[in-house]
């Protein structure tokens, strides 16, 4: 058996435990916040004693995160439904999430309204969590008498504040929060391999959005103050995504490769131009070959080329794509490679214009008559490359 | 932070992986401390966030032998065989997947966190020197040595590598 394959056989079925990704998203905000708020104490307990202000520790008697939803006036189309407000306050009252250590009595139904799904309400609420001294608002959605989710709001930081009901034909209800909501769904691929969104402006009233979408239709929301093109993917720092989507583990597809393999001799600089540590995927993502729901790819096979210019291959959703740029580092072009086959003997074949040969990559073995590793560039008219694997030698025609 | 959550969501599993390897076989250690680097890379990840699986890897590395010392050059965790996943397919896989962690579990920290990031994470060894902070010729005498202990601590099980 080979090492590699006793390896991967030995963690094949190790997974994640559910929650994990929420667990260290909480994990994370709650120790940044710790740090910032050490930070700013011991600046505060600086000033204090460079000015000879004694710091005393005063204990509020008031236990509120000062959150203007605490208070609000409730909205929304059943706002002056007092047993739908009950019965949301009652469901929201069985239910505290995790980093939440103490609530306050203050639990307030800032929207209730009907939905295509059926009566839901927004609810704000005071609560103190381990992470930070000072009170937090935890804000959420309840639909009849189940609590969709809740997410804890650290002042200054930031809420994603869009909640799914449903999973075929779902309702996505989204908080505005002062900017416009855009959302599109079914992303188109041209010809040119670039994708496409048609977005739309999602109608905003007191302060929220309600959205009907099929997540199986790729469904993106953008919170933003500027609209999006249909070729802008760059907006990832936008993007707003309800709980259930963020956790979903992303459908395994192409090679599940995750190394840098080069084809023709390392050079330095390893990259052209002025991308020298950024992974191509980047790039092709920014360029329009990605969208938003496609996976970061971590692999990529470079060469340097007989001519100058500079090829990578990568994968973009379950398809190899090739990107070619010029010395200097300015794009040229991408190169359509076809369906990435995990499995298959030299998975990637990528035939490179103006006689330039062919990049052939393959992690597991050796490759052509210098023995490459992992990766060769064969000269243009190659029709079969010879690799071992495992100490065997096969000849596949390509 | 969307990308950051996008690559913890991306990449837990495959780095869970290697933190399971590079902890002996040890599944709750490799959980915790992949859980503790995802959330020490939250508030670096402007800047790593080029690089950020090269820098979880090292990371993760330098944590499994962290967590190794403080258990004071203690051998790792005895495998319990609930803890091994067990293979999809004939007993014989199920045989081999266990042995070889038990194998690399006896190995020096460093000697394993090398085959793990060779052999598993498909590294090169200049990238595998630049992760563990070492020379490529520690990484070679490390690999060299590491799998000779591994033909010996597998007995009579074939193991081979390219």
């Amino acid at each position: 058996m080979e090492l590699k394959e006793a390896l991967e056989a030995a963690t094949a079925d190790l997974d994640v435990r559910p929650g994990f990704v929420g667990d260290v998203m909480a994990g994370a905000r709650r120790r940044h916040t710790r740090k910032l708020l050490a930070i700013t104490a011991a600046v505060a307990l600086l000033a204090g004693v460079t000015t000879g202000v004694a710091l005393t520790r005063s204990s509020p008697e008031t236990f509120t995160a000062g959150d203007v939803r605490l208070t609000a006036a409730t909205a929304g189309d059943l706002a002056d439904r007092t047993d739908v407000i009950e019965q949301a306050l009652t469901a929201w009252n069985g239910k505290r999430p995790v980093p939440v250590t103490e609530v306050s009595s203050d639990a307030h139904v800032f929207w209730t309204a009907n939905t295509p799904d059926g009566p839901a309400a927004l609810i704000a609420q005071s609560v103190r969590v381990k992470a930070s001294a000072e009170p937090q608002t935890l804000v959420g959605l309840v639909h009849g008498t189940e609590v969709v989710d809740q997410e804890v709001v650290y002042r200054d930081g930031r809420e994603q504040g869009i909640y799914r009901i449903g999973d075929g034909e779902a309702t996505y209800v989204v908080l505005g929060l002062g900017e416009r909501v855009f959302w599109s769904v079914n992303p188109v691929r041209g010809p040119d391999l670039r994708y496409s969104r048609a977005w739309q402006d999602a109608e905003i009233h007191d302060g929220v959005a309600v959205v009907r979408a099929k997540p199986a239709e790729s469904p993106v929301f953008l919170r933003t103050t500027i609209a999006p093109a249909a070729d802008d993917f760059s907006r990832l720092g936008e993007r707003i995504s309800p709980r259930q989507e963020i956790e979903q583990a992303p459908p395994r597809t192409g090679l599940g490769w995750s190394s840098v393999l080069w084809a023709t001799s390392r050079q330095d600089p390893g990259k052209p131009g002025q991308s020298q540590d950024k992974l191509v995927s980047e790039d092709l993502r920014r360029r329009g070959y990605m969208d938003y729901g496609h996976p970061l790819v971590l692999w990529e096979v470079r060469a340097w080329l007989p001519d100058g210019r500079y090829a990578v291959v990568t994968e973009t959703n379950g398809d190899l794509i090739g990107a070619l740029y010029q010395a200097d580092g300015t794009f040229d072009r991408v190169l359509p490679g076809g369906p990435a086959v995990r499995g298959k003997p030299v998975p990637v074949r990528l035939v490179l214009p103006d006689g330039q040969g062919t990049i052939l990559a393959d992690r597991n073995a050796l490759l052509g008559p210098e023995e490459r590793e992992g990766a060769w560039l064969a000269p243009p008219g190659t029709t079969e490359v010879t690799i071992w694997r495992s100490g065997d030698q096969v000849v596949v025609p390509l | 932070m969307q990308d950051f959550e996008d690559f913890v969501a991306l990449r837990s599993q495959a780095l869970l992986r290697t933190a399971y390897l590079l902890c002996g076989g040890d599944k709750g250690a490799a959980e915790d401390i992949l859980q503790d680097v995802l959330m020490g890379m939250y508030g670096k990840w402007r800047r790593i966030r080029t690089s950020p699986e090269a820098y979880a890897r090292t990371a993760l590395a330098n944590a499994a032998a962290n967590r190794w010392r403080r258990r004071s050059r203690k051998p790792e965790a005895p495998l319990e065989l609930g803890a091994v996943p067990t293979s999809r397919g004939h007993e014989q896989q199920v045989v081999d997947a266990d042995s070889v962690v038990r194998a690399l579990a006896e190995l020096p920290r460093k000697m394993r966190a090398v085959l793990v990031l060779r052999f598993f994470d498909d590294l090169s060894e200049a990238e595998t020197a630049r992760t563990l902070g070492c020379g490529i010729g520690t990484v070679k005498s490390q690999t060299s040595r590491g799998l000779a202990r591994m033909r010996e601590l597998m007995g009579e099980q074939v193991l081979t590598w390219n």
